[in-house]
Parts: C-alpha cells; structure tokens; sequence
C-alpha cells in the first residue's frame, strides 16, 4: 500500500484484492466459483480432499452435517460426505456367516464406475430367517428369483470390468502371484479399458498382457510362457497386446535380466543355494562380458543353470531345466557351448567342483569335420561376427 | 552422365556428417570420395542424395499397388495364365509370378494388384505393367493406372557389434527390444515415418518408406546413434 512507483501501483492493488479472498472462509465449498475445493491424486490412485489453502491440514469431520472442515481456517472442504461406517451394531454369537452390521460388499471405488444398484439376493438360511411377511417360507426363493431377474442388467459397462477382475485373479491364483501384482494389473486393464484404443482386442488377451506388465512393473518378471501356461491366449497374441499396451499408456518397462529368473527356476528345479548362487554369478559375467550376444536372458539363464548343477552334485538335465524354463533343449545347448569356453572366468571363486570344469559336458557336433576358421583360428568358428563361418562349415558339410 | 563433379565440394560434404543433404551440382558425390568403399552404381536416377555415413543401403524388395479399373474374373485368369494358383478357399486372389523382373503378383476380383518381390522401384513398375499386358492378354480391359509404391524395404550391415540394451534404454520413446519376442531392435521412427529393425550383429533392415530418399534419410540419422553404441570388442 505504501509503494509510490506509478507503474507498479496496479500490481500492488491486485495483491492487496486477492490476499483479502484468501482470508475469508466460505462456508459452502461446494459450486463455489471463486475457489472450488481441490482434491489432489498421489500417484493416480487416491483422490483426498484438502483445503486448497491449506493441502497439510487435517480436516475436522463433522459427522452431524456431514462436513470436513479445514482445521487452520475453518473452511468446509468436503460436503455431504457419506458415511461409510457401519448400519448398526449386532452384539450376537461368534461366528455369523454373514456380518449383518455390513449391508453388501466393500465398494471398490477406484475401479468401478459409482455402483449405487441394488441387487436382490437369496432370502437367507432358516436359522437367521427373515422372510417377507408376505411370502410363504418354502415358494419365496423361487419367487425372489424370478422376480429380481433383472440383476443382470445392471452393471452394463462395469460386467467387462468385472469379468476381466475376476479373470486376473484367477490367473494369478495359479502362479501365485501376490495381491499388489494383482491390483496393478486390474489398474492396468482398467486404464486400457477407459483409454479405448484396444478395443477390438480380446478382454482375455489385454487382461493376460496387464498381468505381464503389472509383474514387470513390480520388479518380478514372468515369462511370456509363464503367462501363457495360466491364460488360454497365445504368446503371440500376448506379445501384440503387450507392445500395444505399452503404446496405449505411454509407459516403458525395465529390460529383463537374467538374474530375474535365477531364484525361480532354481527353486522349482530344487537346486541348492549355492548353486544358484553360481548360476546367477555365471549368467550375470557372460551378459556383461559379452560371450552370448544376441541370446534371449532366459535361454542365457537356463544355460548357466546348467552348467552350475552339472559342476554340482545334484545334476539336470537339459530337458528339465528346458521344462521349467520353457527354453528348447537345442537353446540351451547353443548358449551353454558358448558359455563352455569361457567356462572358467564365469565361475565365481570359492566354488566347490563337484565335477571340474575339464569334465563338464561338451557338446561338439558330430557331422561336422573341424574346419579350421582361418579369421579366428576356432575348430569351428563360434564367434558371431565372423563372416567366414559360412564358407567355413559348407566347406565342411560338402567334405562331409 | 556424372562427372563434372566438384571434388572440393564432395569431399568437404562427405566429411560433414550434421549437414542436412543439400543437393549439389554432381549427382554421386560418392564417386569421389576416397574414404567410402563404394558399392554397386545405384540405379541411374536423378538423386543427388549425399550418403555422409559412407554406406548406401540396398533394397530388397519393393511393394506396390495397381488398379486395372475392371473386374476380373479369378477362375479364368488362373485358367489360361501360365504361372498362377487360385485356391479360392485359401485366399480370395490369384497369385501370378513372372520371370523377369523376378516378382509375383496378388490380382483380386475388383482389379487391384500387389506386386512384390521387385528390387527396386523401375523393376516393380516394369513388372506391374507386365501384369496389366497379361491380364490385357486375357481379354480383359485393363488399363494401367493408379501405380504406386506402397513399401520399400532395404538391409545394410555397418559392420560392427551393437549394444541394443543401451539402445533401448537411451531411446525408450522409439525402441522396443524384447529379446524373449524378437531378437532385434525395433525402432519406430517419426521422421521419416519408418520401421528399422537393429540387430546386435550390426545388421539393420529398414522397412516402412513410401520412398527411397526416406530409406536413405532414415539410415543417416539412425548411423551416428548406431555408432555411440558401438561394442568394443
């Protein structure tokens, strides 16, 4: 007020206006042009109401109205909350099947639109009966049904929805996948779903690349496979939707590492600590120093599970650890020859040979004569980018 | 046919490698720079398309399209066409192949045709109007008109190992590499609005361009990030 610059007298003005609005609480927030009330999203998922002076205050509920009330400026936020306490109190015996202080399930805001539909159930058992006056005991089921038949009808755009739930969590039932696994995943489908641009797409292909992304996403990859074996769609559907997926919602996931994959397999092949411990050191080394360019992470990690409990006392087979990783055996054979050359820098140190390394199985192919490769002096030249390779083996094959 | 060119001015274009391509007077800049091991003669077109990465990609196969503008009857042309299978339940058009230019053709009732299998653009339009003369042959009245070029897809090595996971993670907006779908890189790029596919051997496929200029621009600005990620062996 006490600036005398001509040109900022109007900017002076302006704040003096707008400091006065603040201060002034409102007591209905609800249509309130001059500040609406601003809820925030964390993360996307929750929306909480706050003062939109005060975002850190507490809100006071005033439960008799059925206000918040900002506890720093005492400014209504939130109008006509509903309550969703408890309809009453039952003080009865222990174990009721049905908690009757609880009319119908949890609502489940965040995914469904509002569900405010009323659906007839059953009448319930004869031990709690609470038939109608109206009805006789043994025709009112019939009746109820018949006449409450409409409950399908209600939940039009949410039954997609729901079936997509209900299908999620079931396959991730079967691989025991944990309900934050889960949750992601609903979230996943449900933004695809509201999004629009795979709607052609099969509900059971996008709900199994959800599942895959949301594993993903959490840090606990599963295999392409893996989803497969639980989803009745093919890994290449999957694999479409995923790309789709992942266009759609404008995210990126992490790449996959071989070490993701160590403690499952292992643990499903009934492999001992150390020889996982091993297996992932091996993988880990051949990625980083490069002897397998090009192989997939898992036919690389099912390789060096290999060659781990071959060294070991408990020793599998190729076709087991093919079974488990869902890698052919030929796959495994390729990566394990080359990691079979550089077989002793992959080891960690401190490994206890059960079988050393001269001994490992080594897979050299029989219908080959060994050419020598004159760019890299190899029996038979394994180093990818050699150009001569070809010349190399058909000369081979021809001598053959 | 090219020559007068201007040394100075195509040495100095070459050794640029952020200018945009400017046409300049000669027509293959390449010719004279000593640094590039320079290939085939590129088909005789009037591109004045400055390759600064020193490699050209080659053209594979080339997809178009073509209108006879009358319909046609399937069974018939599979009749008396020497060269051509209709299997009706498997696929509603008549697949026609021909000797020379090496491509085969798709013909559909309507009149439409996909030729592919051409190596560059002149053999599919040679090709194409082959196919049109067949069916005109045939006693058809066909007409050659609406010919265009609907995909180009060419293959380039650069010869040395490429790291795809750094690739990835560096251009995440663009790239997709899922080694447990596809063993390459698939890069999806703006402009021009083409498809590349990086392998780690350093072999690329560039598919997706309506035109040849595109290919060529696509692999000029894909060559320096190809080369920030090189492998050192």
């Amino acid at each position: 007020l006490s600036f005398h610059c001509v040109c900022c007298l109007r900017v002076q003005f302006l704040i003096f206006s707008q400091d006065l609005f603040l201060q002034v609480p409102t007591t209905s927030a609800a249509g309130n042009k001059f500040y609406p009330t601003s809820t925030m999203s964390i993360g996307g998922y929750m929306q909480l109401v706050c003062c939109p002076s005060h975002p850190d205050a507490d809100l006071i509920e005033d439960h008799r109205a059925g206000d918040q009330i900002c506890s720093e400026c005492g400014l209504v936020v939130g109008d006509r909350v509903i309550d969703v306490g408890s309809e009453w109190r039952t003080f009865s015996n222990e174990k009721a099947n049905s908690d009757p202080s609880r009319v119908g399930s949890a609502e489940n805001p965040l995914f469904n639109g509002s569900d405010l539909s009323t659906l007839v159930g059953p009448a319930v058992s004869a031990s709690g009966a609470s038939a109608h006056p109206s009805t006789t005991a043994g025709g009112g089921n019939a009746a109820d049904m018949i006449k409450y038949q409409n409950r399908r009808a209600l939940s039009n755009s949410d039954r997609t929805l729901l079936n997509a739930f209900r299908e999620i969590g079931g396959m991730a039932d079967k691989i025991n996948l944990g309900q934050a696994i889960t949750d992601r995943a609903n979230y996943l489908f449900k933004q695809v779903h509201d999004g629009r641009s795979l709607k052609g797409r099969s509900n059971d292909a996008i709900a199994s690349a959800s599942l895959y992304i949301a594993c993903r996403q959490e840090g606990v990859p599963r295999t392409f496979k893996e989803i497969c074996a639980v989803s009745r769609i093919s890994k290449k559907e999957i694999g479409r939707c995923f790309k789709l997926i992942l266009r759609a919602l404008e995210t990126s996931v992490e790449l996959i590492t071989t070490g993701d994959f160590m403690s499952r397999f292992c643990a499903n092949l009934n492999l001992p600590n150390t020889v996982m411990k091993a297996a992932t050191c091996i993988a880990k080394k051949a990625v980083e120093t490069d002897i397998v360019p090009g192989r997939s992470p898992i036919s690389v990690a099912a390789a060096a599970i290999y060659m781990a409990s071959q060294a070991s006392e408990c020793k599998k087979s190729q076709k087991e650890i093919g079974d488990v990783a869902g890698v052919a055996e030929v796959t495994i054979r390729q990566s394990y020859k080359l990691l079979y050359q550089k077989a002793r820098e992959l080891f960690p140190e401190g490994f206890h040979f059960v079988t050393p390394i001269e001994q490992l199985p080594q897979f050299k192919s029989m219908t080959w004569s060994p050419v020598c490769c004159f760019m890299h002096s190899h029996s038979l030249c394994t180093y990818p980018y050699c150009r001569h390779l070809n010349t190399a083996t058909l000369l081979a094959f021809s001598n053959n | 046919f090219l020559i007068e060119a201007d040394v100075n001015m195509s040495s100095s274009s070459s050794s640029s490698s952020s200018a945009p391509p400017v046409p300049p007077a000669a027509a293959f800049p390449l010719k004279e720079s000593a640094a590039s091991a320079s290939i085939l003669v590129p088909q005789v077109q009037a591109t004045t398309f400055v390759h600064h990465s020193g490699i050209i990609p080659t053209f594979q196969n080339v997809v178009s399209t073509l209108n006879v503008c009358c319909k046609l009857d399937l069974k018939e042309i599979a009749m008396k066409a020497r060269n051509a299978e209709y299997n009706p339940q498997r696929f509603a058009a008549v697949i026609m192949r021909i000797r020379d230019p090496k491509t085969t053709a798709l013909i559909f009732g309507s009149g439409k045709i996909v030729v592919t299998g051409a190596k560059n653009e002149n053999l599919s339009r040679l090709a194409a109007r082959k196919y049109a003369r067949i069916i005109q042959k045939l006693n058809f009245p066909a007409v050659f008109s609406e010919f265009r070029i609907q995909n180009m897809v060419a293959s380039v090595d650069v010869k040395f190992p490429i790291r795809l996971e750094g690739l990835a993670y560096e251009h995440e907006e663009y790239a997709s590499y899922e080694p447990e779908l596809f063993p390459g890189l698939i890069y999806r790029m703006i402009s021009p609005r083409v498809v590349l596919l990086i392998f780690v051997s350093g072999k690329v496929v560039i598919t997706g361009a309506k035109k040849r200029e595109d290919t060529f621009t696509a692999f000029e600005n894909i060559f320096p990030v190809l080369c920030d990620f090189r492998k050192e062996i």
